[in-house]
């Protein structure tokens, strides 16, 4: 309460000091600015080279129009309270048509880095473009609920109509995208439609062409070695930090392309960059070295929280092939006797050597509010317990074990399965050999190989009645707290329901069914307590039935050069909202 | 001249025909396309899938995938459009190849400047101290893999560095604020970053061509005509340089066919090991993607300028060697 109240204080006193700017709370950085350092450069790095410049087409994390996305987008959210704060809106949306209507008014004074104001026809350009499957936008789906489209209407210059085919909680979210400017896209989308859309911005477009709504705007590219962005001069204008300055801070932000994530540690080692991803403990230990021996002057924390990601193990149930199997993967004894025998402990030591959680549920154990929504509401966890393991088999028929002391059915056959994760990922490798080792004690023989990664995909994602696969470990990332559950993972006839996928995607149990009717339910109830409670029952059914069985997931440790400042507080960080924001960040 | 040029363009053409049909379809082979990793995502829906499919032309059968892609590359010049970068292929290797170009062509004059000296030293002072001691360097070089040299190298690079404070670069191609320097600092940045990864390739490499070239010069030190050449009294130098060497450096000029393609294709390794922005960490990136095009429209323009490179050979040969006739 007495953060909302700051935060309530700080946006009074912040739009009475400047009338359309929006303030940074001063409880969002741990160190505020007093010395008034300005300019210097934000030095970062990334794996894998930049694709291109355009918005449109781009798709992967960290890409140049992301970068240039951050500090753009109607709503925010406060990393203290998960909650949405209007930011390029001027108010927070008005709600009408039971839920369903977004009225938003847009700040006024905005521009692009090019100078031109950012109006309401920016947004319904951007939101048509990303719709058009012509142009293969990554974000198309974000604009569809169920298959409906959201559509976004423009009802003066500066205010916008959002009118969703049924209630979301993630409308804020949805809402959120980053306005492209009419002028630049909006023009060549009417004269040549998608294919014109699809040559622009691309990595030889001059850096002088691009424009930007947000924080930074590129400065220069050279291919596969720099990429060095420069602050948007007009996003000052009503960004502004507590004391009425204008933001960033930094003048320049660089991410350099690095061979690997070895690389990126040892350019962060040797001081060239400033902030680098812990993987493990050997990283942290490395990293610590440095800082004892003098080398390196950071701030290191390690197990600030989970990482937002899951491993997992999912059994098939579409085996028409092998009745006796698909009867096997289909009992739920057998899938809470696997999920007794996943040794999660040895797994976080052994695997992620200490630094991990252990998880039960599709929710990753860094949504904590709903975690505890799922605990109260009685989501079962089959915990580590080989003797339960031993009694549940015995249910379903395997009480006489062979020779080898392999349990075997009435006919002599051994209660065994294919388990494959992809080659080359060392941890589910790791993860995968410790199942099978576990499972062997009591009697089940596991035949576990790596496979190639996109065999295993195809494998995983395959619809019918006779899909090819056993049982696979793989693992899953992203997700928001709002709705923690996957929209392909959840509902009967996702892609990613992977345990069953037959081809016209019914359900096969009545939790599943109830699975998916909770997860409309939630998706659609805009009160987080009552969404969260939802959640719970919905972690309750997916406990029960067990139809995926969660391992372990890594942990998110903090490493930044000290020449840093403007972090969170401590009790701020987090995976989800990583360390600190750019906007508040200050070299020292 | 010009009916050798024919011949060989005439020639060119069922190899480069065999060679795309190769290239497009050992690339099919493989498990999966470009799309497969978007699967996994559970934000994607699978009627995006189905859309993206569609436009990247996934869906068709890998024949007709391959006609329409010759058809453009005959026809258009293009070489499609890479997946990844959503830009024409040729686009994005041409920064690409630029950068390996730099590397290659400092490391050919690097290679030339070690092995031949180096050579011509090993067959006048054959079996000498210094020849065996240069030898048993060389082959000792030539053992170790040149990305595993470089490792070495960095390693030493690097106590260097925390010993002196010494800034060596062991990465990338420019300096931090590349942009703002002048164009005198921009070169003098360039060649400071490719100066360690050219040596390394250089001397790692020279053993193989110092062998050929010792052997060779030894051979025609021995000839008849060089031992009159010394009889009429010309100078030991003129011997070694005018009339010796030139006979001995037949196989160089044979080989120089190859510097095209290589100057394009990169350095290899070394470039992944020294994160230098060349050809090789694209390729890798590519083929780890399975991004058809760009796999495919790279592995074409090398197989186009082997064939050049080896006309140019053999022409050079002729210049060089007056028995051999082209035409």
């Amino acid at each position: 309460m007495k953060k909302a109240l700051t935060l309530a204080l700080a946006l009074t006193v912040g739009t009475a000091a400047a009338q359309s700017a929006f303030v940074w709370p001063a409880a969002w950085t741990a160190e505020q600015n007093t010395a008034n350092k300005r300019g210097g450069e934000l030095r970062l790095s990334a794996i894998s080279d930049f694709k291109t410049m355009n918005p449109f087409t781009s798709s992967e994390a960290d890409s140049i129009p992301d970068r240039m996305e951050t500090g753009a987008g109607l709503f925010t959210q406060d990393p203290r309270n998960d909650e949405f704060i209007p930011y390029m809106a001027a108010a927070p949306a008005v709600v009408s048509n039971n839920n369903k209507r977004f009225v938003v008014k847009i700040r006024q004074g905005m521009k692009f880095s090019d100078g031109q104001a950012i109006t309401a026809d920016d947004w319904v350009t951007t939101w048509k473009i990303h719709t058009d499957d012509k142009v293969g936008s990554n974000s198309r789906d974000s604009f569809f609920l169920v298959g409906k489209p959201i559509t976004v209407k423009k009802i003066d210059n500066y205010t916008l109509q959002f009118d969703f085919p049924q209630p979301s909680a993630s409308a804020l979210s949805i809402l959120s995208y980053a306005p492209w400017p009419d002028h630049v896209f909006g023009k060549a989308y009417r004269e040549g439609g998608a294919d014109a859309i699809k040559k622009m911005w691309g990595l030889s477009t001059p850096a002088s062409q691009i424009v930007s709504p947000g924080m930074w705007v590129v400065e220069s590219y050279r291919a596969g070695e720099r990429t060095v962005f420069k602050k948007n001069n007009n996003w000052g204008d009503w960004n502004k930090d507590s004391r009425g300055q204008e933001l960033p801070y930094l003048s320049n932000l660089s991410v350099r392309i690095v061979a690997d994530a070895n690389a990126s540690l040892a350019a962060f080692l040797a001081g060239q960059i400033d902030i680098v991803g812990m993987r493990n403990a050997d990283d942290l230990a490395q990293t610590k070295r440095a800082i004892d021996n003098g080398s390196l002057k950071a701030f290191l924390k390690p197990n600030v929280s989970p990482q937002a990601t899951s491993q997992w193990i999912t059994f098939n149930w579409n085996k028409a092939s092998d009745p006796a199997k698909q009867k096997l993967f289909r009992d739920v004894r057998f899938r809470r006797a696997m999920s007794h025998i996943a040794n999660r402990q040895a797994m976080v030591q052994l695997a992620l050597g200490g630094l991990g959680s252990e998880t039960y549920f599709s929710v990753y154990p860094i949504f904590k509010n709903q975690i505890e929504a799922g605990l109260a509401a009685g989501a079962p966890q089959y915990k580590y317990d080989l003797a339960q393991a031993s009694k549940l088999l015995a249910q379903i028929g395997y009480t006489k074990k062979n020779a080898q002391g392999y349990l075997v059915d009435k006919s002599g056959k051994v209660l065994e399965f294919n388990l494959s994760t992809n080659a080359g990922n060392t941890v589910r490798e790791q993860l995968g050999r410790i199942f099978a080792d576990e499972a062997k004690k009591v009697g089940v023989k596991v035949n576990f190989t790596p496979i190639d990664f996109n065999t295993l995909v195809g494998q995983l994602t395959s619809k019918g009645e006779n899909r090819p696969f056993d049982a696979i470990l793989l693992g899953l990332s992203g997700g928001s707290n709002i709705w923690s559950f996957g929209s392909n993972v959840v509902p009967c006839g996702g892609n990613l329901h992977s345990y069953n996928n037959p081809t016209d995607g019914k359900c096969a149990t009545s939790q599943e069914q109830l699975m998916t009717k909770l997860y409309y339910q939630g998706d659609a109830e805009l009160n987080d307590a009552k969404r969260r409670a939802i959640g719970g029952q919905l972690m309750k059914a997916e406990g029960e039935l067990q139809p995926v069985i969660y391992l372990v997931g890594g942990n998110f440790h903090v490493a930044f050069n000290e020449r840093l400042g403007g972090e969170f507080a401590a009790n701020m960080m987090d995976a989800y909202y990583g360390q600190r924001f750019q906007a508040l960040t200050f070299i020292k | 001249m010009i009916p050798f040029l024919l011949r060989r363009l005439v020639q060119s053409i069922p190899t480069l025909f065999l060679a795309s049909i190769l290239i497009f379809f050992v690339i099919q082979l493989a498990p999966g396309d470009f799309l497969t990793p978007a699967k996994l995502n559970p934000n994607i829906s699978p009627e995006s899938l189905a859309a993206l499919e569609r436009n990247f032309g996934l869906d068709r059968h890998p024949i007709e995938q391959y006609f329409l892609w010759m058809k453009n590359m005959l026809f258009n010049f293009d070489l499609g459009l890479s997946f990844s970068y959503q830009q024409p292929v040729l686009d994005v290797i041409k920064p690409r190849i630029a950068n390996s170009m730099y590397l290659v062509l400092l490391y050919t004059v690097l290679f030339y400047a070690i092995a031949i000296p180096i050579g011509v030293f090993g067959a006048v002072r054959q079996n000498s101290l210094g020849d065996k001691t240069i030898n048993v360097i060389l082959y000792f070089l030539l053992g170790f893999p040149s990305f595993f040299l470089a490792l070495i190298v960095i390693y030493f690079i690097l106590q260097v560095r925390t010993a002196t404070g010494w800034d060596i670069p062991i990465n990338g191609m420019t300096s931090n604020g590349y942009d703002s320097m002048t164009p005198v600092q921009k070169f003098l940045d360039i060649v400071k970053h490719l100066a360690i990864p050219a040596i390394i390739l250089a001397v790692s490499d020279a053993a193989g061509l110092t062998r050929v070239i010792r052997g060779q010069m030894l051979e025609v030190m021995r000839s008849d005509y060089i031992r009159t050449a010394r009889a009429k009294g010309v100078s030991e130098r003129t011997a070694i340089w005018k009339h010796t060497f030139r006979n001995a450096i037949l196989p160089i000029v044979a080989n120089i066919g190859g510097l095209l393609p290589s100057a394009v294709a990169g350095a290899g390794f070394i470039e992944v090991v020294f994160a230098y922005p060349g050809m090789t960490p694209m390729i890798l990136d590519a083929i780890n993607a399975q991004d058809l095009y760009l796999i495919a429209g790279f592995t074409v323009i090398t197989t186009v300028l082997l064939v050049i490179g080896n006309a140019l050979s053999d022409i050079l040969l002729a210049v060089v060697d007056p028995r051999i006739k082209v035409g």
